[in-house]
């Protein structure tokens, strides 16, 4: 089968550290 | 003080640091234990350092309610092609844009074609980036499946 991009990963995203800094 | 940590912890993050990352937000935890900012950027930079198991092992964890890594270990599954719990996994969660698309990568690498293509025409509306790349895969796949 052809290959697939693995579009998942970019969803695991960092949270916002904004406010935290 | 814990702002100061953030700091560096976010400069690793823009530079994709991410073992570093790992590190600060280690620290952060160490006098905030609980902290879920810090949790999170462990639990992401883990990923993406693709160190999984160590990923799967801090959502093991850290996972207490309000915190859901759900869509996170259904990820860390799916790269460790357990499919059947990665499925699992996303079924409490949300069926938003993201669980989607990674229910499609496991249907396709189940050779579930069939769902996997219902599922890509429903997200054809949200604007995913390469989307088509996989839908052009999956067609392929499922007219081979055919023959
Ligand atoms: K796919």
């Amino acid at each position: 089968n052809p290959i697939v991009l693995d579009l998942a990963y970019n969803f695991i995203d960092f949270p916002s550290l904004e406010n935290r800094m | 003080p814990i702002e100061d940590l953030f700091d560096s912890l976010n400069k690793h993050i823009q530079r994709s640091e991410f073992e570093q990352a790992v590190k600060v937000a280690d620290q952060v935890l160490s006098i905030a234990p609980g902290d879920e900012d810090a949790i999170r950027c462990k639990v992401v930079a883990l990923i993406k350092a693709d160190s999984i198991d160590e990923a799967l092992s801090a959502i093991k964890v850290y996972q207490k309610p309000p915190l859901d890594f759900g869509f996170f270990k259904a990820y860390c599954l799916y790269r460790q092609n357990k499919l059947d719990e990665s499925l699992d996994s996303l079924k409490n969660q949300e069926r938003n844009s993201a669980a989607m698309l990674l229910e499609c990568q496991i249907l396709y690498r189940s050779g579930k074609m069939d769902a996997c293509m219902d599922i890509y025409q429903k997200l054809q509306k949200s604007k995913i980036d390469s989307l088509e790349i996989n839908y052009v895969a999956g067609l392929v796949a499922a007219g081979r499946a055919l023959e």
